[in-house]
């Protein structure tokens, strides 16, 4: 009578069996997980780097064009007097006008997107960290986002032309970089040149310790607001809905990728162990036993190929900072815990295969040559 | 004795086993067609509006060559001093910016262009349904409108006030935000007077490269550019901020495949190990062993190649019919591109199953397993 012990021992001699093999399957795992990481943690970092601007101005409040919800991606357009009205309202302690607007230059032949913001030197809204060098303090000097500088080797005391105006360099920004685009900061009367629109703003930014009542009031007086919070919302959506699509699309492809390479791997190692298979279901052993071990062959090999993927998205994480520092990648306990769920759904739905192959073998294959 | 069959048999022999390697690879190289596919469609979509203007050159403010993610003004007199240029036909000027149109608790980011409604110089290309926009008018994107569930006559929110919908554009929506159309005068009111770009047609006999240096001599604090160069500026963007991302995706999918590949040509060898040893006892040289595995090799990435492209065909059907506004578009340079890269990968895959063939002890064959 067969007894059901050394299960765990079969599923694991089978797999080690031909190493080159295991080494090649957890490889190619790794690989796959490594993407799904990865393409996980990129998307988490769009997401982030999505309301970077409304997360650091330091304002509670913004005040916008009626119409405009986002500060990425739209142009608000506001009568310069706004900042006046704003700062008279009870419950304001500061408000700040600042301009924002993509523009595209032109470096090495190279198109360069970025996020300029003019605001008033010496005021709210400019660069929240420097790396290196100063704020601005006129109309002919720039702050640029060290990571766009460092690409496009851009350095303090150089001049950066933008709208047929040339700029000085006089100090890098970190942490100003979405993923791909770098902040430039201006002020805001060169801003008001550029785009040729004097006397007007986009956004006021205020400060205030009662956000809610401040904003009631402000909506009162016909200006159209929004909490930092509901602004960064406003910009990660507006960002899931042009990356949200394709990034899907590629973790799912890379997910069937994985579930392929499980069931390749483990198909392979049972098809050259048919006839051992058929040695142990001769003495007895059901096909529960047999699916069993196959399946523990799968979640075995997909959870090896989850950990080595793991060492290599932490390695290409730490290539990619340093090589390409605008591509946050981060990574959250629930991306850690989806990348196991998938794992083992991969594992599942890996072994359905191989497992039909072993629950069917003949007992009697054992009893013929090979 | 014919060496092809022999390949192909010892590699399709277990059509499961096949399937999965096929499967595998296809799906990895799918990963890269898709990617590129993404993009590829994404650089359709963003010129899609300046290849359909039937004009020569266009004028925008100084060092500004592109329009998406971009601003540019320009003073609203520029228009008749370009239209004094000698050699220009008709010069008419469009307004542009980016923003957000609503309706209800619906959003979409959009271009907004106002245009001169009288010579029709910039409106939508083609109108599906309904007429050009009079005063507090707009034309929306077909796509546009099926995602914001409107349709001719609604109100929908342009530029922070209300609009109704006089009629439906096409081909306006790309992945990244929609278009409409406004009359010019409309934009100038909420927007200010400066101009964004200015469209020129050359007269007859005046070629486009030559309207370019005439309007630069006279106008040199503005860009002049030839339509298809403005075009091409365009794709640049989408092609120079995708690059990188694009790197490392397609690095990743490549060791992916490459993996794939040397993990199926290695068990596809291993499981057949005593096959080769009768081969070699028989005295087959050992080229012949490697034309078996490199024919081995050749069917597996030939075979994963074309259904590689077939699903990404198929893939790019689903994903236009399930989300309207990401294309995807296979250019004959990537799959010529995947091509070429997979007989590299091909290549590297066969080296280790070779290795075990040439190395493999031809007695083995008379032992009880090889």
């Amino acid at each position: 009578m067969f007894r059901a012990t050394g299960r765990v021992g079969l599923a694991r001699r089978d797999l080690v069996a031909d190493w080159r093999r295991l080494l090649v399957g957890v490889l190619a795992i790794g690989l796959a997980m490594m993407l799904i990481l990865l393409l996980g943690g990129l998307w988490q970092g769009v997401k982030t780097q999505a309301s970077i601007y409304p997360d650091h101005a330091g304002a509670q409040l913004f005040v916008t064009q009626r119409g405009v919800a986002n500060f990425a991606g739209e142009t608000s357009t506001l009568p310069r007097s706004t900042v006046g009205i704003v700062r008279r309202a009870a419950g304001v302690n500061w408000a700040a006008a600042v301009r924002g607007q993509f523009v595209v230059f032109d470096l090495h032949a190279q198109k360069v997107a970025a996020y300029v913001v003019g605001y008033v030197p010496n005021g709210r809204g400019g660069p929240w960290q420097l790396a290196e060098g100063r704020a601005i303090r006129s109309d002919g000097e720039v702050v640029v986002d060290r990571s766009l500088a460092d690409r496009h080797g851009l350095g303090i005391g150089e001049l950066l032309s933008v709208g047929g105006q040339s700029f000085r360099i006089v100090g890098l920004s970190s942490g100003t970089s979405a993923t791909m685009t770098g902040f430039v900061f201006l002020s805001h009367d060169a801003a008001d040149r550029l785009l040729q629109a004097p006397g007007t703003t986009s956004y006021v930014l205020v400060g205030t310790k009662t956000p809610g009542a401040t904003a009631a009031r402000l909506v009162k007086l016909g200006l159209t607001v929004f909490t930092r919070q509901q602004l960064a919302a406003n910009d990660r959506a507006l960002a899931i809905g042009i990356f949200g699509a394709p990034i899907t699309l590629m973790v799912g492809v890379a997910a069937v990728a994985g579930t392929l390479i499980v069931a390749l791997t483990v198909y392979a190692a049972v098809t050259d162990r048919r006839r051992e298979y058929g040695v142990i279901k001769a003495i007895g052993a059901g096909r529960l036993f047999i699916v069993g071990v196959v399946v523990r062959q799968a979640i075995v090999l997909s959870l090896a190929g989850l950990a080595v993927g793991g060492v290599m998205f932490w390695l290409t994480r730490s290539l990619l900072h340093s090589w390409r520092p605008q591509f946050l990648i981060v990574i959250t306990t629930t991306a850690v815990l989806s990348a196991l769920i998938a794992a083992i759904v991969m594992a599942m739905l890996a072994a359905v295969l191989p497992a039909r192959q072993v629950a069917n073998a003949e007992p009697a294959s054992v009893y013929r040559g090979a | 004795m014919n060496t092809v069959p022999f390949a192909r048999r010892n590699l399709l022999q277990d059509r499961r086993r096949a399937a999965l390697a096929i499967g595998g690879l296809s799906v990895a190289l799918v990963l890269v067609l898709l990617l590129g596919g993404v993009f590829s469609g994404a650089l359709g979509q963003v010129t899609n509006y300046l290849r359909h203007l039937p004009v020569d050159v266009i004028v925008s403010q100084r060092d500004v060559k592109t329009m998406h993610m971009s601003a540019s003004a320009l003073p609203p007199e520029t228009v008749n001093e370009v239209a004094r240029v000698p050699g220009v036909a008709h010069a008419r000027a469009i307004r542009f910016t980016t923003n957000t149109i609503g309706a209800g608790n619906r959003r979409q980011l959009s271009y907004v262009i106002g245009y001169d409604t009288r010579s029709s110089l910039g409106g939508p290309h083609r109108l599906t349904t309904g007429h050009a926009p009079r005063v507090g008018e707009t034309v929306l994107d077909d796509v546009a409108a099926d995602q914001l569930h409107v349709k001719v006559g609604d109100d929908v929110n342009v530029l922070g006030r209300t609009f109704r919908i006089s009629g439906l554009s096409t081909g306006g929506t790309s992945i990244t935000n929609t278009t409409a159309f406004i009359r010019t005068e409309d934009f100038a009111a909420r927007r200010g007077t400066a101009v964004s770009y200015i469209l020129v047609s050359a007269q007859p006999g005046v070629s486009g490269g030559e309207l370019v240096r005439r309007i630069q001599a006279t106008l040199p604090t503005t860009t002049a550019q030839t339509r298809s160069d403005m075009v091409s500026q365009e794709g640049h963007i989408v092609r120079d901020m995708s690059a990188d991302i694009m790197r490392m995706m397609n690095v990743i999918a490549f060791v992916i495949a490459l993996a794939v590949v040397a993990l199926t040509l290695f068990t596809a060898t291993n499981a057949k190990l005593r096959e080769y040893a009768v081969v070699k006892a028989l005295g087959a040289r050992p080229r012949r062993l490697v034309g078996v595995v490199m024919s081995q090799a050749a069917w597996t990435i030939g075979l994963a190649f074309v259904t590689s492209i077939a699903l990404t065909f198929g893939i790019g059907v689903v994903v236009g019919a399930v989300s309207p506004t990401v294309r995807i578009v296979v250019e004959p340079g990537a799959v010529l591109r995947l091509g070429l890269v997979t007989v590299v990968i091909g290549l590297v895959g066969a080296l280790i199953p070779l290795r075990r063939v040439l190395h493999l002890d031809p007695n083995s064959v008379f032992r009880r397993s090889a």
